[in-house]
């Protein structure tokens, strides 16, 4: 009999600026996540993904798996790792997971991720993100804080495509108004066309609420069999349907489109996601997609088939990403608002949809039965989509 | 309040803080390139055997792995396609402003190059205008060298800036 995966439950901290170590940001992630499941103890679970990033440079922390698991009271046996894809670094342990209890060698996994960003120091996190892209090509330009290369970005959109400041504005109104009931979130305040378009400047045309915060903190989810499930929950299941993971290039200078504004790349991860969950881009009915700029939100949106290669500005101002809308976007508060710790990300945007599909989000999109995650990393390098859906693939 | 540094790392020089490659041929294969901008020019690596020309420049070929490469160069004139200019908030390590610009340097694999601008006064800078090579010294990087003690390896690197007109 085939197994297949699906996600049993999860949880995040309070995302933040937290006075909290690393290691007390997983532990809150992973009490939340079990909180979730009533009746799963740690010593059901026999695998442990950790997805972080900056542990190493801003936790002065490598090897952290081990470590991880130790805090947790976890004794895997299955697997015990860390993985590191900045931004889609909790996708990707979710991707591994899937294949891990599919191939039965995992039975329950958690996955989870965190980052703990601020340092005593500000400067030092800012500097350390000259990492966060190619090193000697691209960071030392200064391009490993992105606003610049979003800025550049959302010009091209601009010119290429007709989009104007008005659409992304509506973006960030979008996301901090579902943010602003929900506790975890990093901002939890309800934002205005007006306020959004009046906010101070970043990088032109980039202004305070297009750009997301930098986050401390961390999430957790528990990936395993529709058969182990039963014995844990009585919610119906939200299976892991397919998933994609495409990187075309990692300096800039070969980003893969015809300008900034065109993904070839996520077009591709998107087919393949598709494909292999056997749903089309009109199923998606709930997606969690990665807002680290409005922009992002804006082109994502087109390249993974909710609107025409370009109508990204139009779909997001005319409030087809509101619940009521064609597909309604990062129904939580997204990147934008609930905040980024990069390795979290990707649990957070997958338990949101568990939620949703489960019919307990807070923002609930009726008759939800398929949804998506997507993340880009990098100096838009890598895209990563995990598509969820109540019934397995037949 | 000034703040002093770590005790314990007074006179050593923590190279994973340096912002700047590790440039020097002793821990960098692809050291010629900056040998090659030290004389002003701009290069990269070119496949002897298929031809392929990659930027930035490796050890192996990335179309056929052949390891029989040289450095060729690259233009040194190009047009700016787009630029967005950072005047405040500038992180550390550069100056305001903080000009980024996506180059056409008119041939593969520099048709898109993104780099920094220099030498550019704030507000100054329009699409279509023509940049050129601009490189200027880093800090030199300090590295032990056994009983030769300890040398101090030169660095350069490189940004474009506008044309004159």
């Amino acid at each position: 009999m085939s197994r297949n995966a699906v996600m049993l439950g999860g949880g995040q901290c309070k995302w933040g600026v937290r006075e909290a170590h690393l290691v007390d940001l997983f532990q809150e992630a992973a009490k939340a996540c079990l909180d979730d499941i009533p009746g799963l103890k740690p010593s059901d679970i026999d695998g442990l993904i950790v997805a972080t990033s900056y542990a190493g440079r801003c936790s002065f922390q490598v090897n952290t798996a081990p470590v991880i698991a130790e805090r947790l009271g976890l004794k895997p046996t299955s697997i015990c790792t860390r993985c590191d894809t900045l931004c889609a670094g909790g996708s990707t342990g979710i991707i591994l997971a899937k294949g891990l209890v599919e191939s039965g060698n995992a039975d329950m996994v958690m996955v989870t991720g965190g980052e703990k960003l601020y340092t005593p120091q500000k400067w030092e996190v800012f500097y350390s993100e000259l990492a966060s892209v190619d090193h000697d090509w691209d960071g030392v330009h200064g391009m490993g804080l992105p606003p610049p290369f979003f800025a550049l970005t959302a010009q091209e959109h601009f010119m290429h495509y007709g989009s104007k400041k008005e659409d992304l504005a509506a973006v960030s109104v979008a996301n901090y108004n579902y943010a602003s009931d929900n506790p975890m979130a990093q901002m939890q305040k309800k934002l205005t066309l007006e306020e959004a378009m009046a906010a101070p400047t970043v990088v032109p045309p980039l202004t305070l609420y297009d750009c997301c915060p930098i986050t401390d903190g961390a999430a957790a989810c528990i990936i395993t069999t529709d058969e182990i499930a039963k014995r844990f929950s009585n919610r119906p299941f939200v299976y892991l349907r397919g998933t994609a993971q495409v990187c075309l290039n990692s300096v800039s200078a070969n980003f893969p489109g015809a300008h900034l504004a065109d993904w070839k790349h996520t077009r591709i991860a998107a087919e393949k996601a598709y494909a292999r969950a056997k749903v089309s881009p009109g199923d998606v009915k709930v997606a969690q997609t990665h807002d680290c700029f409005t922009i992002s939100e804006v082109i994502e949106v087109e390249e993974l088939g909710f609107c025409k290669k370009g109508a990204g500005g139009e779909f997001c101002g005319s409030k087809q990403i509101e619940v009521g809308g064609k597909v309604p976007v990062n129904t939580d508060g997204g990147l934008l608002a609930v905040g980024h710790p990069f390795g979290a990300t990707g649990i957070r945007q997958g338990i949101e949809i568990m939620k949703q599909l489960q019919g307990r989000a807070r923002h609930q999109v009726k008759d939800a039965d398929i949804g998506l995650t997507h993340n880009l990393s990098g100096a838009n390098a890598e895209h990563t989509i995990v598509i969820y859906g109540r019934e397995p693939v037949k | 309040m000034s703040v002093t540094g770590i005790p314990i790392l007074d006179n050593l020089y923590p190279a994973t803080m340096d912002m700047w490659p590790i440039e020097a041929k002793e821990f960098n294969r692809s050291w010629p390139f900056y040998e090659n901008l030290k004389q002003g020019r701009f290069t990269t690596t070119k496949c002897k055997d298929c031809g392929n020309v990659s930027y930035p420049p490796r050890v192996i070929c990335p179309q056929c792995y052949s390891e029989n490469l040289e450095f060729t160069d690259l233009p040194k004139k190009g047009k700016v396609v787009v630029f967005s200019e950072e005047v405040k908030g500038v992180p550390l390590g550069f100056e305001s402003p903080l000009i980024h610009a996506v180059v056409d340097l008119g041939v593969d694999p520099v048709k898109r190059l993104l780099t920094r601008i220099i030498n550019c006064p704030a507000g100054t800078l329009k699409r279509g205008d023509e940049v050129q090579l601009a490189v200027f010294d880093i800090p030199a990087m300090p590295i032990e060298k056994g009983r030769a003690g300890t040398i101090m390896a030169e660095r350069v690197f490189f940004a474009f800036e506008p044309v004159k007109k």
